[in-house]
C-alpha cells in the first residue's frame, strides 16, 4: 500500500514521487532507444 | 562538521540498503513475468505438434495465476514485499512507455470519446454507490471513499480522497479491501462477458478500462482479450485517472463544509498535486512518436519496454491479492461494493454499446 500513496504525494523521504520516477525513467529509457544505446528490444 | 559528514554519510548508506531491499521482490515479479511468458509459448508449441486443441492462455493470465498460488498458498517471506511493492512503479512506467503505440490523433480520437464516456461513468457511479451506502447504513465517509475507489481509479484515489477527507483507518482499509476483490473478480468475469458477447478490441478496452476500478486491473483485464484491447483499455483508464483531482476536491470542499475535514486554501495546488504525473509522461511520449522523433524499430522497442514493465505488474497484481486477508475486511460494505460494481459494470457496458453506434468504434 505504501507504493500506492506514493502515488498521489511525495512520500516525506522521497523529494520525486512514484509516478515523477516513472516518468524519469520512461524519459531515459527512451533516450537509450533514440540514441541506439538500447537497440531492438526484444519480447 | 565532522557529525553533519558523518550524519549524511549514514542516511546515503540507509538510501542504499533501502533501494538494496526492493532486489529480492523485484527478482520475484520478474522470475514469474519471464515464467509466465516461458509457459504461454512452450504450452502452445506442445500443443501444436502434439495436434492438441487447447486453448491460448495468455502471459497475463500465468502471470497472475501464478502470483494467486503463491500468495495464496504459501507465506511470502518479509523479503520480497518492499520488492513487490514496486508493481505500481513498473505500471506507471509500462503507461508512460505505452505512449509510443499511440499517436496523438489516435489518442485525441479514443481519449475524447473516453473522456466522454468517463464523466457520464463517474456521476452516474458517485450516484450509484453513495445510493447503496445509504440503503445499508454504511458510515458516510466510508460511502464518499467506495464512491471515490469505484467511480475514479480504485486504490489511488481512495488513498487520495482519505487524508483530504480526514477519513479514518479502518474506512480507508474497507473500501480499498472491496476494491481490490472486486478488481480480482473482474478479471476473470469481463474478458468472459466479453467474448460470449463477441465485443470488438476497442468497445472491450473501453469497457475494461471504465469499469474495473484499479489501474493494475484494468491494464490487465484489457491485455487478457488482447493486446490492442489492452491499449484501449488503458487510455480509457487514464482518462478516468485524469478526473481524480477534481472528484477529491469536490469531496474535500463537500467535508470542510460540514466541518469534518481541512478546507482547501488553493484549488490549482490542490488538484496539481493529486494529478497523476505519468499521464503528463503518457502524452509527451507520444507526442515525440507522433513528430517522428523515433524510428518503427525505436517505437517497437519502446512498446517492448513497455510489455516488460506490465509483465511485472501482473505477477504483482496475483502476489498482491490475498483472497483470506479480504475476507477478514468484512462483508458489509463488501456486498455494497459488489451490488455498486455489477450495476457500475452493466451501466459502462451499455454507455459502450451506445458508443459503439454512434461513434462507430
Amino acid at each position: 500500500m505504501s507504493t500506492t500513496e506514493n502515488t498521489t504525494s511525495s512520500s516525506k523521504g522521497n523529494l520525486l514521487s512514484l509516478d515523477t520516477w516513472a516518468v524519469i525513467v520512461a524519459l531515459v529509457l527512451a533516450l537509450a532507444v533514440r540514441f541506439d544505446i538500447l537497440k531492438n528490444v526484444p519480447w | 562538521m565532522a557529525s553533519s559528514t558523518s550524519l549524511s554519510g549514514v542516511e546515503s548508506d540507509n538510501r542504499l540498503l533501502s533501494s538494496l531491499s526492493i532486489v529480492p521482490g523485484v527478482l520475484l515479479l520478474a522470475g514469474i513475468g519471464y515464467a509466465a511468458k516461458i509457459l504461454e509459448r512452450s504450452l502452445n508449441t506442445y500443443a501444436k505438434t502434439h495436434h492438441w486443441t487447447f486453448p491460448n492462455i495468455e502471459y497475463v493470465l500465468w502471470a497472475i495465476l501464478i502470483g494467486l498460488v503463491i500468495s495464496n498458498t504459501l507465506a511470502i517471506p518479509k523479503v520480497f514485499q518492499s520488492g513487490i511493492a514496486t508493481y505500481e512503479f513498473w505500471l506507471k512506467l509500462g503507461i508512460v512507455l505505452l505512449g509510443a503505440r499511440f499517436v496523438l490523433a489516435d489518442i485525441l480520437k479514443l481519449g475524447g470519446i473516453s473522456l466522454a464516456l468517463v464523466v457520464i461513468e463517474i456521476t452516474l457511479s458517485l450516484a450509484l454507490m453513495t445510493f447503496l451506502g445509504r440503503l445499508f447504513k454504511l458510515k458516510p465517509k466510508l460511502i464518499s471513499l467506495l464512491a471515490i475507489g469505484s467511480s475514479v481509479c480504485g486504490v489511488s484515489a481512495i488513498i487520495a480522497a482519505k487524508g483530504a477527507i480526514d477519513a479514518d483507518d479502518e474506512d480507508s482499509s474497507f473500501a480499498i479491501a472491496a476494491i481490490l476483490a472486486l478488481g480480482a473478480l473482474a478479471l476473470f468475469t469481463f474478458p468472459a462477458i466479453a467474448h460470449s458477447l463477441h465485443m470488438n478490441d476497442v468497445s472491450y478496452g473501453l469497457w475494461a478500462g471504465l469499469g474495473v476500478d484499479n489501474t493494475a486491473e484494468a491494464t490487465a483485464a484489457g491485455a487478457l482479450y488482447s493486446d490492442s484491447a489492452g491499449k484501449v483499455a488503458v487510455l480509457a483508464k487514464t482518462a478516468r485517472n485524469a478526473m481524480i483531482g477534481f472528484v477529491v476536491l469536490a469531496y474535500a470542499i463537500y467535508w470542510a463544509g460540514r466541518g469534518q475535514a481541512e478546507a482547501v486554501t488553493n484549488k490549482a495546488a490542490f488538484l496539481w498535486k493529486k494529478f497523476p504525473k505519468f499521464i503528463l509522461g503518457f502524452l509527451l511520449i507520444s507526442l515525440l512518436v507522433s513528430f517522428h522523433v523515433f524510428s518503427r524499430g525505436q517505437v517497437a522497442s519502446l512498446g517492448n519496454l513497455s510489455k516488460w514493465a506490465f509483465l511485472l505488474t501482473f505477477a504483482g497484481v496475483g502476489l498482491r491479492t490475498n483472497f483470506r486477508a479480504m475476507s477478514k475486511q468484512g462483508l458489509r460494505p463488501f456486498i455494497v461494493g459488489a451490488l455498486g460494481e455489477i450495476l457500475i459494470a452493466c451501466l459502462t457496458l451499455g454507455l459502450v454499446v451506445c458508443a459503439n453506434r454512434i461513434w462507430g468504434l
